[in-house]
């Protein structure tokens, strides 16, 4: 039978884990609900953004996206998996990671395939078998529109001087905290569906003209399409972490019970066997 | 006339001003009330609010600066849209 001893050392241990798994649950808490405030923030912008090309473009019948939809025989591709730097978050950058080798390997097979990583998650486990040309990790340290925008720029320039004729992001997006959903996204060339729209008569004033309006506000609508990319994965590795963190308090709990109705037998059954020695002795004194 | 000023990160300013002076890429113009309905693309510069009045959330406060009563926000590029006296600025 258990000793008492090792069963009451394993229930302080299941109970002090208890508290950090809570711990980390309240904080993930905390940072998801700020990740969400961020996205819903970015939101006006986008959607202004969105509103005002599919606006402009709608009237203009001519080649859209200039550099950034140039259609290319695809033979170097970029991947930009997103994942977080730190772990304890389930399935979340396993099933990012598992993505990313199956497109290396089925879809872009045969291809040149280059891997820009952002998380440290992802560059520990790519860059043992895959080339992997940058690792972009700190971002997360600071992440603000404007660093998330310097790479985005870098992107898209390499786009542009053919370094890529493809680029493809890949990460998790927000639905709820216990559900995120893995999505493949082409970030590069741009698809022209964005022009969309009814041909509607407005009457503006354009400075400068409506085409160069648009191919203004092309590459700022696919830095927001990063950043936004970026957000979502941020609000997804908390959401996951604060889930969880919660299923293990509540294994870690269940656990702690079941060690204690162990401890509660174990002690009972010592204390019976006391009494009966007790009794035993004193009939023993009776005869 | 009524200006939004939206971020990637969050909306800067929101309220009634009376004139809007923003840098466009051919040159640094004003809008005043009933100004036509213009688009039009900004460069790095200055964007100067005038109005009465104008007040800033205190968490953004210190991305604008004062100068003679006017708001004074930098900006690196951005997007201005007007119609019907509303004034749209995407700000980068």
């Amino acid at each position: 039978m258990a000793n008492l001893k090792d069963i009451r050392t394993r229930i302080q241990s299941v109970g002090s884990t208890m508290q950090i798994t809570n711990a980390m649950k309240m904080v993930s808490a905390a940072k998801l609900k700020k990740a969400q405030d961020a996205i819903e923030k970015m939101r006006p912008y986008a959607e202004k953004l969105t509103e005002l090309l599919s606006g402009l473009s709608a009237n203009l019948d001519a080649d859209l996206g200039g550099d950034y939809a140039a259609l290319r025989e695809v033979k170097k591709v970029l991947l930009v998996p997103i994942t977080s730097n730190r772990g304890l978050c389930g399935a979340l950058n396993t099933n990012i990671i598992k993505q990313t080798m199956r497109l290396i390997d089925n879809e872009y097979a045969g291809k040149e395939v280059e891997i820009l990583t952002i998380g440290k998650k992802a560059y520990d486990q790519l860059s043992k078998k895959y080339k992997v040309i940058a690792n972009k990790s700190d971002l997360f340290d600071n992440l603000t529109y404007e660093h998330v925008a310097e790479i985005a720029q870098e992107i898209m320039n390499d786009f542009v001087d053919k370094k890529y004729d493809k680029v493809v992001l890949i990460y998790n997006s927000f639905k709820n905290a216990a559900t995120q959903i893995v999505k493949t996204e082409q970030f590069l060339p741009i698809k022209t569906d964005i022009a969309v729209g009814n041909k509607v008569v407005l009457d503006y004033i354009y400075e400068p003209s409506q085409a160069e309006i648009v191919l203004e506000l092309i590459p700022k609508s696919l830095r927001t399409q990063f950043y936004k990319a970026i957000r979502d994965a941020w609000a997804s590795e908390h959401g996951a972490r604060m889930t969880s963190m919660h299923k293990a308090t509540d294994n870690a709990k269940e656990m702690k019970d079941e060690l204690t109705l162990q401890y509660n037998k174990a002690r009972q059954a010592v204390i019976t066997g006391e009494i009966l020695e007790i009794v035993s002795g004193a009939e023993a004194l009776k005869n | 006339m009524k200006l939004d000023i939206v971020t990637p990160e969050g909306a800067l300013f929101s309220g009634e001003i009376e004139a809007i002076v923003v840098p466009g890429v051919n040159g640094t113009f004003e809008m005043l009330n009933n100004h036509a309905p213009i688009v039009a693309i900004l460069t790095k510069g200055d964007v100067r609010i005038k109005g009465q009045n104008l007040r800033v959330d205190d968490e953004v406060v210190d991305k604008f600066k004062i100068d003679k009563n006017e708001l004074v926000l930098p900006i690196n590029s951005g997007t201005v849209e007007m119609k019907n006296n509303q004034v749209i600025l995407l700000a980068e």
